[in-house]
């Protein structure tokens, strides 16, 4: 069985007095070890679909199924439950709490399930030093450049090993040569581990290194590709 | 990095926002505990003064004495036994006045004026009563059946007489005839009380008894305690020292001098709806400072409800933030308000450039240097109750906070 199965997926927003399809009819089957990228233009549905795989947004129609668990049959708390242990979540920016310092966002979803202080700090430096920001722990999201911040993003989605990570336009707000480490260190976790990802992006970049290519337009299918990664 | 931590540090992530609540808070404690505790200390010194030149914490009275004041409801004092020295006896009892109240008519060789003729026991009454403290020895009265007598300031002028001047004491007699004595002044009170000084004269109480044809008669036995909150404890201890069937009863001074309590009561009254509005404005104050840092976080909530926290977790983390900012208030507002109360305890605020040095207050003189006392019981309740306002003023941004959809909340910007 797929990891995550969509069939026949809808979702349309009220707008007003009329409604957004923002994704139409979308199935979609991703195995366990892929390295998949959402593509399409802006409002084409990328992180739509990637909320309702997360658990945060309901379909209109549609199911979902992801690490054999239907999320219609699940409720609310074992939602949050499910995402707190078998997804991993990466945003855009700004995703790290900024009280808090890098070894404590890292630690945030191991701290949520209840682990103790010293095994997740023991997790949290091994995954620093896989990261390559060792002696980084203790700055504050303010005092980290963007790459950086979006490392430790990734060491606190992959902290509790998830069965997928999801990653909205991760590389967005980082300049080209900082998105090209990222990716290549995604793409390392990916292969040496086995974590799948899906990404959100209409970077050329991230494209570039997917191993496939999933098109939206207008919140339907466009074209399904599998690539050579570059 | 626990629930306490992370609240801590989101209290202080906008500092002035922080400390200015938290200056409002603690300045409106202080307010209400300096301003409780100044009221504390004025009753609390007019209930002395009151009880001690009116009928004392406690009386003991004939009948239905209390209410009607009718003259006729005097008793015998030798003939309760030792019920004076018994009464003195229980702890906490620091002295038991014996009194005669007789409403009559002073008489001049010029001048007639009504009075309430007053016998008391002179060597009790003189170390208590504050209307005899500013009167020299000489000129105070020495045995229970002299003629001697201390009249009021006005009543002295009204009558035109002068120290040493003789005057005429006329009351009804017990079988409804008229009674006349001969005093004589040795001495003025000067209370600035107008019924006491229109209209008091005070004699040994013997000599005020003879009046009446009994030489042992009173009205009232005022009992002055150490401490005014000996009384709950006391009246029943009294109570079962008073001779079955004797129709004596004992009164607190709330029923026997209820002018006087009931000043204080309406007095504290507005008092406490200032306070209100005070703790009113505060809370609303909170409520806005929480509500804004849970706008400013709608994002961040977001992202910590979609990495896999639990909207109960969130709800506490803004309630655990309102606890702290509520604690840190306490703590300042009363280090606050004990350096507020300990300088009017020690300085106190005088009012003699404002106010007539003898004003009066439910009938008893109110002293214009006004000090606070110590009520520590209060301001500890008073401090809970800040903090648990605060953590009520922040259920609804806890729920705002709690109520929260992810994934509406990140497309926020
Ligand atoms: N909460 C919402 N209410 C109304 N319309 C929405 C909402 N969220 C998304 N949309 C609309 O749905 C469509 C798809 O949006 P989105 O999934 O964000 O696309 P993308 O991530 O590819 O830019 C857009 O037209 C967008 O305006
Ligand atoms: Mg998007």
């Amino acid at each position: 069985m797929s990891l995550i199965s969509l069939n026949n997926l809808s979702k349309t927003y009220p707008l007003g007095s009329q409604k957004i399809a923002a994704v139409q009819g979308l199935t979609l089957e991703i195995q366990a070890g892929e390295f998949a990228v959402l593509a399409g233009p802006s409002g084409s549905g990328k992180t739509t679909v990637l909320n309702i795989v997360g658990a945060l947004d309901t379909p209109t129609e549609g199911s979902v199924n992801v690490d054999g668990n239907d999320y219609s049959e699940m409720n609310p708390k074992e939602l949050a439950d499910f995402r707190l242990r078998r997804i991993g979540f990466i945003f855009q920016s700004y995703n790290l709490i900024p009280v808090l310092t890098a070894a404590e966002n890292a630690e945030f979803t191991l701290m949520l399930q209840g682990m103790s202080t010293l095994k997740r700090r023991k997790i949290i430096s091994g995954i620093f030093g896989e990261l390559g920001i060792e002696g980084l722990e203790d700055r504050r999201p303010n005092d980290l450049s963007g790459g950086q911040q979006q490392r430790v993003a990734i060491a606190r989605a992959i902290a509790p090993q998830p069965a997928v990570v999801l990653a909205d336009e991760p590389t967005a707000n980082l300049d080209s040569s900082t998105a090209e480490d990222l990716l290549q260190l995604m793409r390392r976790l990916n292969q040496e581990k086995g974590t799948t990802f899906l990404f959100s992006s209409h970077d050329p970049l991230v494209i570039a290194h997917a191993e496939r290519v999933i098109s939206l337009r207008d919140g339907r299918l466009e074209s399904d590709i599998q690539q050579e990664a570059g | 990095m626990e629930t306490l931590t992370l609240a801590w540090r989101n209290v202080w992530r906008n500092r002035r926002r922080t400390l200015i609540t938290i200056v409002a808070m603690s300045f409106s404690l202080m307010l209400v505990q300096a301003f409780h505790n100044l009221s504390f200390g004025v009753y609390a010194q007019m209930v002395d003064s009151g009880v001690r030149s009116g009928s004392g914490h406690i009386a003991i009275y004939r009948g239905d004495y209390v209410n009607s004041r009718d003259d006729r409801l005097f008793w015998n004092l030798k003939k309760m036994g030792v019920l004076e020295q018994r009464i003195a006896q229980l702890n906490g009892i620091k002295a038991v006045l014996p009194r005669l109240y007789l409403p009559g008519l002073a008489q001049s060789s010029r001048e007639s004026r009504g009075i309430m003729l007053t016998g008391i026991d002179p060597v009790a009454e003189n170390a208590i009563n504050p209307l005899l403290k500013n009167i020299n020895a000489p000129a105070l009265i020495k045995t229970l059946d002299g003629r001697d007598a201390l009249v009021g300031s006005r009543l002295l002028t009204e009558l035109k007489l002068k120290i040493g001047n003789k005057f005429v004491v006329t009351t009804q007699g017990p079988e409804g005839q008229l009674v006349s004595e001969l005093l004589r002044i040795r001495g003025v009170v000067k209370s600035g009380i107008r019924e006491v000084d229109n209209s008091l004269v005070m004699v040994g109480r013997q000599r005020a008894a003879a009046m009446t044809g009994q030489p042992e008669a009173i009205h009232e036995l005022a009992i002055i305690l150490d401490n005014p909150d000996l009384e709950k404890k006391l009246i029943p201890l009294i109570s079962e020292l008073l001779p079955a069937g004797s129709d004596l009863k004992a009164v607190s001074w709330e029923q026997s001098m209820a002018n006087l309590a009931n000043a204080i009561k309406l007095d504290y009254a507005s008092q406490k709806f200032i306070f209100l509005i005070i703790v009113l404005i505060v809370t609303i104050g909170v409520v806005n400072t929480l509500l804004m840092s849970v706008m400013e976080r709608i994002r961040e909530f977001g992202v910590i409800l979609a990495i896999g926290a639990t909207p109960g977790r969130l709800r506490a983390t803004v309630m655990t933030e309102a606890f702290l900012l509520g604690s840190v208030s306490m703590l300042f507002g009363n280090i606050l308000g004990a350096l507020a109360t300990w300088y009017l305890v020690e300085i106190g605020i005088d009012l003699r450039d404002f106010i007539p040095e003898t004003m009066e207050f439910g009938g008893v003189v109110f002293n214009p240097v006004m000090r606070a006392a110590w009520d520590t019981a209060y301001m500890l309740q008073i401090s809970l109750y800040v903090l648990l306002l605060s953590v009520v003023a922040s259920l609804y941004p806890a729920a705002k906070a709690a109520r929260i959809a992810p994934a509406v909340a990140m497309r926020h910007h």
